[in-house]
């Protein structure tokens, strides 16, 4: 740990870092636009400047250097002294922003970034009211630069993080910068648009409302979002999310710093594909079949009918015939409640995990890079609680089994009473299950869209989005990392862990932090969880 | 959209399109990958090979210049707009350069850009329809003292008038040299063993291969 003070405060932080980073850690609300921790440092923006203190060349002795050094690119050293509040500093502030101003359309009533933007907050620090260009301005065209994005020069302040982006972290090298020094902009080789897994990032380290994203388009003023810090249920990467919503809909996904696992960025998949989340075809109610005709119960009663029922079951084949098939779309801790109700209601009951779709290859980023070189890695196992539901299952022990192994043994008849979970976002069901399931005495199916096996089932439960709920996702490397409800459940429907919560005989209501301290008693790995950190403002 | 975009994903490349690098470019090119360290590495005397046999460097020729250094299009395309001594439009048999620099544009720099315009009939960047004439503006020419200043091809016209311009315009011999080209001008050098007079090399290659 390096010692440095900044403007007479002496703070403690990492080796060789940046003394930017340094002094955003510390609390610093630097103005900065190039930088970025993810990406190669350019300094090109000049906004960081600060004064540093050098011996004299001549007596050695310590003093203020004549010129400003840009602290992005000046790595900390123990003992060094900078500052951020003089005179000097400010002046250098308030000049750049006049420059980043100069040609700026300052069109922020129709901007999308409006709200969010670093060159509206700048400017309202350092900036000045009144432009004293009295020249016409430099108008650069907005662009069309791909299926996702666009580009609108006229707002850019060249800082080029999306240029350094594409060529260090996607590794696609779309971007360029075409002409130079006043009449520069960015821009791509006509007829190869910006169109890659990842390419949705350069819209998030965009400082102002230069790249767009289509997608949010003049959907939402920022400042109506309300958020929730989630983590992304497309692969089993588990990237820390933020779900920006307002109105009960979300309106965007945001990846979150989250340092070993996704850093700063997320890929496409997973930012646009959140659609289902408002699919009308959803299952929002619980329909329970009483004769030949179903009907929807009350939520109240519901607890009482499915315990009697599953005991009814238990006592006509015994425990060994029951089954359960956890989804690795459920939270762990809704896995570990279903898992405890079925238990304790048949002590032999098999504990299956549920299907993983695997689709493709790893993708690993930069393009063309090795595992283990990946800044970034695409999973092909397109679920986010594998590990999760496979801890649950081992936890219980006894009868457990895959789901190759669940399906073959469900085809043998083993099964007479089973509770199956889904939560997929597509269609799932493999129709041998679907045949030899559809032959049970009692099928529970807990699922977010119909498939072959609602038709089927006794009892129809609505399964809610990842975004509904709250919980902790297991990702590939075993990490837990929580998530938190972003929005309600659609009417008539229940959270998941709800219901679960009451049918596993406990009182009140469900919320992940409390099922893993329930959890942690029994299961060691939920002692403690990861959770990214928390970024101050500003910082990427 | 709202307002008016450019679409930048048109395709300005026909995938199917005749290579307009010939082979004897693509060789010449190609002699260069020894002495540098990677082949993007070679992109500057790629691009002045291409421009000295084709005369400017369009769309096709940047994608399979990029193709052969193994890079993206896209990185063609920002070292060539960041120099403007490179052409991606055809440029004309004489090129008229004007200086947009601070002591030019204090004598009337901008009038005599205005005058070349008007009396070519073209803005910036642009060619005559009978491809006589390219404009083409640049930060400094070098010649402060004697603003404004201006190029035909390689000759340097000083202290020009917006007046003068029509008639410097129509004088047959306004891109005459008048020194002859230095030794130092690395001139492209036809292989002695070739009948084709094809370019095979320049004369700094020949130079390097001579000395090993």
């Amino acid at each position: 740990m390096a010692k440095i003070t900044i403007d007479n405060q002496e703070i403690e932080c990492r080796d060789g870092i940046p003394v930017l980073q340094a002094a955003l850690e510390a609390g610093w609300d630097v103005p900065h636009y190039c930088y970025h921790p993810g990406l190669s440092v350019v300094a090109s923006c000049r906004l960081c400047l600060m004064e540093m203190q050098l011996p004299h060349p001549k007596t050695r002795e310590m003093g203020w250097a004549p010129k400003l050094f840009p602290s992005c690119q000046t790595p900390v050293k123990d003992g060094m002294v900078v500052r951020f509040d003089s005179g000097a500093v400010e002046q250098n502030q308030k000049a750049c922003m006049e420059y980043f101003l100069l040609n700026h359309p300052l069109d922020c009533p129709v901007c999308d970034q409006a709200g969010e933007c670093h060159l509206q907050d700048y400017s309202y620090k350092f900036g000045e009211s009144e432009s004293r260009m009295h020249d016409q301005k430099q108008v650069n065209p907005k662009k069309d630069i791909g299926p996702q994005t666009l580009l609108y020069s006229d707002r850019c302040v060249m800082c080029t993080r999306c240029v350094r982006f594409a060529e260090e972290v996607s590794g696609t090298e779309e971007l360029c910068i075409v002409n130079r020094g006043g009449r520069a902009e960015i821009d791509i080789f006509p007829g190869i648009p910006l169109d890659n897994p990842m390419q949705g990032n350069v819209v998030d380290v965009c400082p102002v409302g230069a790249l767009l994203d289509k997608d949010f388009l003049f959907k939402k003023r920022v400042w109506f979002l309300e958020s929730g810090d989630s983590v992304c249920p497309g692969c089993s990467t588990g990237c820390a999310i933020r779900v920006d919503q307002s109105d009960n809909r979300v309106q965007r996904l945001k990846p979150r710093y989250n340092p070993g696992v996704n850093e700063w960025w997320m890929c496409d998949e997973g930012r646009f594909g959140w659609k289902y989340v408002h699919d009308v075809e959803r299952v929002t109610r619980p329909r329970l079949r009483r004769g030949a005709e179903m009907e929807t119960p009350a939520w109240e009663s519901l607890g009482e009918i499915v315990r009697y029922r599953f005991e009814q079951q238990v006592d006509r084949h015994g425990a060994a015939k029951v089954a359960v098939l956890l989804s690795p779309m459920m939270a762990c801790e809704e896995a570990w409640l279903l898992a405890k109700f079925v238990r304790e209601l048949a002590p032999d009951a098999t504990i299956a995990t549920g299907f993983v779709p695997m689709v493709g290859e790893e993708r690993c980023f930069p393009v063309g890079c090795n595992a283990d070189d990946a800044k970034f890695v695409i999973r092909r196992e397109k679920c986010p609680n594998g590990r999760g539901v496979e801890l649950v299952a081992e936890h219980f022990g006894g009868s457990t089994c895959d789901f190759d192994g669940f399906v073959t043994k469900a085809g043998e008849g083993a099964f007479e009473a089973v509770w199956v979970v889904g939560g997929y976002s597509e269609e799932w069901v493999p129709k041998a299950l679907a045949t030899s399931l559809a032959k049970i005495e009692m099928l529970v199916v807990q699922d977010m869209f119909e498939s072959a096996l609602t038709g089927e089932a006794e009892l129809v439960l609505p399964a809610c989005a990842w975004v509904e709920r709250d919980g902790s996702f297991v990702n590939h490397a075993g990490l837990i990392q929580p998530f938190e409800r972003a929005i309600n459940v659609p009417d008539g429907a229940r959270r998941d862990g709800q219901y679960l919560f009451g049918l596993a005989g406990f009182e009140g209501l469900y919320s992940g932090a409390r099922v893993r301290a329930l959890m942690a008693e029994e299961m060691d790995a939920f002692r403690e969880i990861a959770e990214a950190p928390r970024q101050p403002a500003h910082q990427h | 959209m709202a307002w008016k975009t450019i679409d930048r994903n048109e395709p300005v490349v026909d995938a199917g399109a005749t290579p307009v690098l010939t082979e004897a470019i693509r060789g010449k090119i190609e002699s260069f990958f020894p002495r540098y360290p990677t082949k993007r590495a070679v992109l500057l005397p790629a691009l002045h090979v291409i421009q000295d046999a084709l005369g400017f460097i369009g769309w096709q020729a940047m994608k399979e210049v990029a193709d052969l250094l193994e890079i993206h299009p896209s990185a063609v395309f920002d070292t060539i707009s960041f120099y403007t001594h490179f052409w991606t439009k055809p440029r004309g048999e004489k090129v008229v350069t004007v200086c947009r620099s601070i002591s030019c544009e204090l004598l009337g720099g901008r009038e005599v850009l205005e005058a070349v315009k008007d009396h070519l009939g073209i803005g910036e960047h642009e060619t005559t329809g009978d491809g006589k004439y390219s404009i083409a503006v640049e930060e400094c020419l070098a010649g402060c003292d004697h603003g404004p200043c201006l190029l035909v091809n390689e000759r340097m016209h000083k202290c020009v008038k917006a007046a003068d311009v029509p008639a410097l315009l129509a004088d047959a011999g306004n891109a005459d040299h008048g020194l002859p080209r230095s030794d130092l001008f690395d001139g492209p050098v036809v292989d002695d063993d070739r009948d084709d007079g094809v370019i095979a090399s320049t004369s700094d290659v020949v130079e390097m291969q001579d000395s090993n």
